[in-house]
């Protein structure tokens, strides 16, 4: 596994290359035992295969009213029918400043990991979209489908720049106006949202996108070298708030940021999305093998 | 309180300069370390569980800075040199008097070999201690006061001389010590005096008058604890008078026990003992001890006491040893010019020192070098050299002037204390006649009759001669025991050679030693065998004796021994007493003992630096931010 510190800042070259196919080869041996090889969405629509009932609401299509139920129970419902469509993959990465801090391993890890995912996706035939964001969307690669567009999201990825505050609500509300079409909405984030990340997620789920978390954060936040009177600048809003640092901050932080790592957890397991947490200490290989592992990418 | 740092003006404007440099220095450190955080709201969860309310924040902050304040406050206390009222703080000259007479050689103390020791350690110890603005001179005293040097600033100067010093054998004159003391005070307040002495023999102090100045204050540190003590306090001795090889041996002994004690005491002749007596000394009375007849050979004789009683100890070893020595008889060369007299060759035959030649008027030589020549009736001329006895002389050769004859005289007077005489009766002696003179100015009359001299004698700058107006063989003087000891008085006057008990010499004290009359000086050798050169005036060798024991005292010409002896019963009575004056107040108490200056500076140096460790802690901990 490569060393997260040893990213650069050309970090699609030929080995990468490698590595992802290496991922991609790990990943359809996972999926031919567990999963099968190509993954459609499931909505009901107008399809032809019966999937379910739902109460008639003024302006449904009359031919869709099933008369045979109306008989029995005197109410109407109309029939609705599965419609399967391709799947959509959205990776929402977020180029925040905070994900910047310090030697910017975490948009390191970010980056290498939404292009990892985009690439087995993209072998997977699926349609595959880069949405860079902040406080709002700050790009977007449009939708596309085939291994060989893998070096165009490398450009993109590339050349991203990163900064801005986070606020995934608004940037999740303008990516749900942009993007009709539902599909898995892969979140790569520190989701350090000072409005939380609740807003932004529900977001998605209102929108009937399929979130899958990625949390990233770096161990050394915890580590706290720093002791005394300090001032605390929060590196995407600027402001500023006194402490005393002591040994024991370390400690401290780090209790918080589980607190906070729990509440967003529980959060997607209450709203069954999958989610990940990985360190910048981590390979971005062993993030995508987790993703593989949880069974959550491809099924 | 008084101050004696630097001026309070000055502390008052470094103390404003200190606040304000204080306050922006604090107000500089209190500005935070700016820290770029990746999301604030985790840090604000932490941050809010370790913040304080703002009034205990605040507060702790004041602390802090209080803490700084205090801190600088100490400091520039400490600058200003304070301290209690009840100090001396202004320059002190201070005199420090340390006791080296016989008596600190005593044992009985702790913490030291002996009493002066004891006492020359604390002397140090105090100099050790003097204030930076005092002056201090060390002199020791005995019975005479010795300044180690000068008043000085440097105590250390001191300490190498004063560590140098040790006890003598002589007795203490504390009075001349104190007038020392205030000849050198009274002009220099204010002043400490500090005698540091066991005060033996102090008695006679509380009355003496001197003036030590206003500012004086005068502190008694006594050193010694014990007073138990056997002492040799005299000890004389002489020839036998009859048997010059015989002696004859005075001994006084002191105990300064409470109790009666048990003590022996040898004697040795040469270093040999040639007695040993046990003895039992009563407390408080001295105990005489004569040997008339001591049979020994030898001239150096030497006392030893040894205190025998077992739960008793002497403290005062000096003391138990006494010397004496007896000059060699001189050796005399006797010519008697007589045609034949047993009863004058018989006498001085049995004289061991005489050597006796007969002479015959017809072969009389007056230019013959002899000691003493005797006429025996003999009209001759005076030799040219040697001193001269006459019996019956010739008015023509008679050197006194001749008054007459008278038969069957009386002696009516007799000169007992003069050496032709000494212990002789002459009360009732029998002459049939004799020759009676007219004395001469610087003649003494020795046996009178009715005033009129029959035995005379005169004494010139480098002669004697003694003349005796009768015939022997014309009384019956030769029958009586008085004769020979008369003859023998004779020639130990014509030798200067005296019988009368040897008492040595004391110590402390400027001897005066006889030597050959030619000598311009003379080399004395002490009992630690260390040469000293005395000069000679008049033929006595002056020296000034500090040492108990034999000395030897060598000229080109001669060697001779003296004894030397403490023999001082106040300096044995080695009790402790305290000094005490009629018009000034002495300080007792050592624990008062000067110099111990409570150095406040030192202490507030101390409280500041523990505070600059409290804060120190404190801040690096977070408790005062």
């Amino acid at each position: 596994m490569s060393d997260p510190s040893e990213q650069s800042s050309e970090p699609f070259g030929e080995e990468f290359l490698q590595r992802l196919e290496y991922l991609r080869m790990v990943a359809q041996k996972m999926a031919a035992g567990q999963f099968r090889a190509r993954r459609r969405t499931e909505t009901v629509g107008s399809g032809i295969d019966f999937a379910d009932h739902r109460s008639y609401n003024p302006g449904d299509a009359v031919k869709n009213i099933d008369w045979r139920v109306y008989r029995r129970s005197e109410k109407l419902f109309v029939k609705q029918y599965e419609e399967q469509q391709d799947l959509h993959v959205y990776f929402l990465v977020d180029t925040s400043r905070s994900m910047h801090l310090g030697d910017a391993a975490k948009w390191h890890l970010a980056r290498d990991t939404a292009a990892a995912l985009a690439y087995i996706a993209l072998s997977n035939l699926d349609r595959v979209s880069i949405v860079p964001f902040s406080s709002a969307v700050t790009g977007r690669l449009a939708p596309t489908r085939g291994r060989s567009q893998i070096f165009k999201i490398f450009d993109f990825l590339g050349g991203i720049e990163p900064g801005g505050e986070t606020s995934t609500a608004d940037a999740f509300g303008t990516f749900v106006r942009e993007n009709k079409r539902p599909g898995l909405a892969v979140v790569i984030s520190d989701f350090y949202d000072p409005e939380g990340f609740e807003k932004g997620l529900d977001v998605l789920r209102y929108h009937r996108f399929e979130p899958m978390v990625i949390q990233l954060f770096d161990r050394r936040e915890f580590s706290v070298s720093i002791t005394g009177d300090v001032q605390l600048v929060d590196c995407e809003t600027g402001s500023a708030r006194r402490m005393v640092s002591t040994p024991s901050v370390g400690a401290e932080l780090k209790a918080a940021f589980e607190q906070f790592s729990e509440n967003l957890e529980n959060y997607c397991t209450r709203h069954q999305m999958l989610y990940f947490q990985a360190p910048v200490q981590q390979s971005f290989e062993d993030l995508v093998l987790d993703v593989f592992r949880a069974g959550g990418f491809l099924d | 309180m008084s101050f004696t740092g630097l001026p309070i003006s000055t502390i008052a404007w470094a103390a404003a300069f200190a606040a304000v440099a204080i306050t922006v220095l604090y107000l500089l450190r209190l500005r935070r370390r700016r820290v770029e955080v990746p999301f604030s709201p985790l840090w604000a969860q932490v941050a809010s569980r370790r913040m304080q309310s703002d009034r205990r924040r605040l507060l702790r902050r004041i602390l802090s800075w209080l803490l700084h304040l205090t801190i600088a406050a100490l400091l520039l206390f400490a600058a200003l040199g304070p301290h209690f009222d009840e100090e001396i703080v202004d320059e002190r000259h201070v005199l420090i008097l340390v006791d080296n007479s016989a008596s600190m050689a005593a044992t009985d103390v702790s913490g030291a070999h002996d009493r002066f020791e004891l006492a020359r350690d604390e002397a140090i110890e105090l100099l050790g201690t003097i204030g930076g603005d005092d002056r201090v001179m060390v002199a020791t005293f005995n019975d005479e006061v010795q300044p180690l040097g000068t008043f000085v600033d440097d105590p250390s100067l001191l300490k190498p001389a004063l560590a140098d010093q040790r006890w003598t054998a002589n007795p203490a004159d504390l009075n001349q010590a104190l007038r020392f003391a205030a000849d050198s005070l009274r002009d220099r307040q204010p002043a400490e005096l500090v005698v540091i002495s066991d005060g033996a023999g102090v008695d006679d102090t509380a009355s003496l008058d001197v003036d030590f100045g206003d500012e004086t204050t005068v502190r008694h540190r006594k050193v010694g604890e014990s007073s138990e003590n056997v002492a040799i306090t005299a000890f004389e001795a002489r020839r036998y008078p009859a048997n010059r090889l015989d002696h004859q041996v005075f001994l006084q002994l002191h105990s300064y026990f409470d109790r009666p004690v048990d003590v022996t005491l040898q004697i040795l002749a040469d270093d040999t003992p040639v007695e040993n007596e046990s003895l039992r000394l009563e407390p408080g009375e001295p105990h005489r001890q004569f040997y008339p007849e001591l049979a020994a050979a030898g001239e150096r004789l030497e006392a030893r006491l040894r205190l025998d009683t077992d739960d008793a100890r002497d403290v005062f070893p000096l003391d138990d040893r006494a010397f004496a020595t007896i000059p060699p008889p001189q050796r005399l060369d006797v010519q008697l010019v007589s045609s034949g007299n047993l009863y004058l060759e018989g006498p001085l035959l049995i004289g061991t020192h005489i050597e006796l030649e007969t002479v015959h008027p017809d072969d009389y030589d007056p230019g013959a070098e002899f000691d003493v020549t005797i006429f025996d009736g003999v009209d001759a001329e005076p030799p040219d050299t040697g001193d001269v006895l006459y019996f019956a002389p010739h008015r023509d050769s008679s050197p006194f002037d001749i008054a007459g004859e008278d038969n069957e005289p009386i002696v009516t007077d007799v000169l007992e204390d003069h050496p032709l005489v000494r212990w002789v009766q002459l009360d009732d002696l029998n002459i049939a006649r004799t020759t009676t003179f007219d004395a001469a100015v610087g003649d003494t009359a020795v046996v009178e009759s009715f005033g009129q001299p029959i035995i005379i004698a005169r004494e010139t700058d480098d002669r004697r001669k003694a003349a005796v107006g009768f015939d022997v063989r014309d009384s019956d003087f030769p029958l009586r025991v008085g004769f020979p000891v008369f003859l023998l008085n004779a020639m130990d006057w014509f030798a200067d050679d005296d019988d009368e008990l040897q008492p040595g010499y004391p110590t402390g004290t400027t001897w005066s030693i006889p030597v050959d009359d030619g000598a311009d000086s003379a080399t004395i050798t002490d009992p630690d065998d260390r040469r000293h050169t005395a000069a000679v005036h008049d033929g006595q060798a002056l020296f000034y004796g500090e040492l108990p024991g034999f000395h030897t005292v060598e000229t080109d010409r001669e060697s001779i021994t003296v004894a030397a002896n403490l023999a001082d019963p106040a300096e044995s009575d080695i009790t402790p007493q305290q000094l005490e004056f009629d018009d000034v107040d002495v300080e007792q108490d050592t624990d008062e003992l000067i110099f111990d200056r409570r150095q406040v500076w030192m202490g507030l140096l101390f409280a500041a630096l523990a505070l600059l460790m409290i804060e120190w802690i404190t801040f690096n901990r977070r408790w005062t931010v």
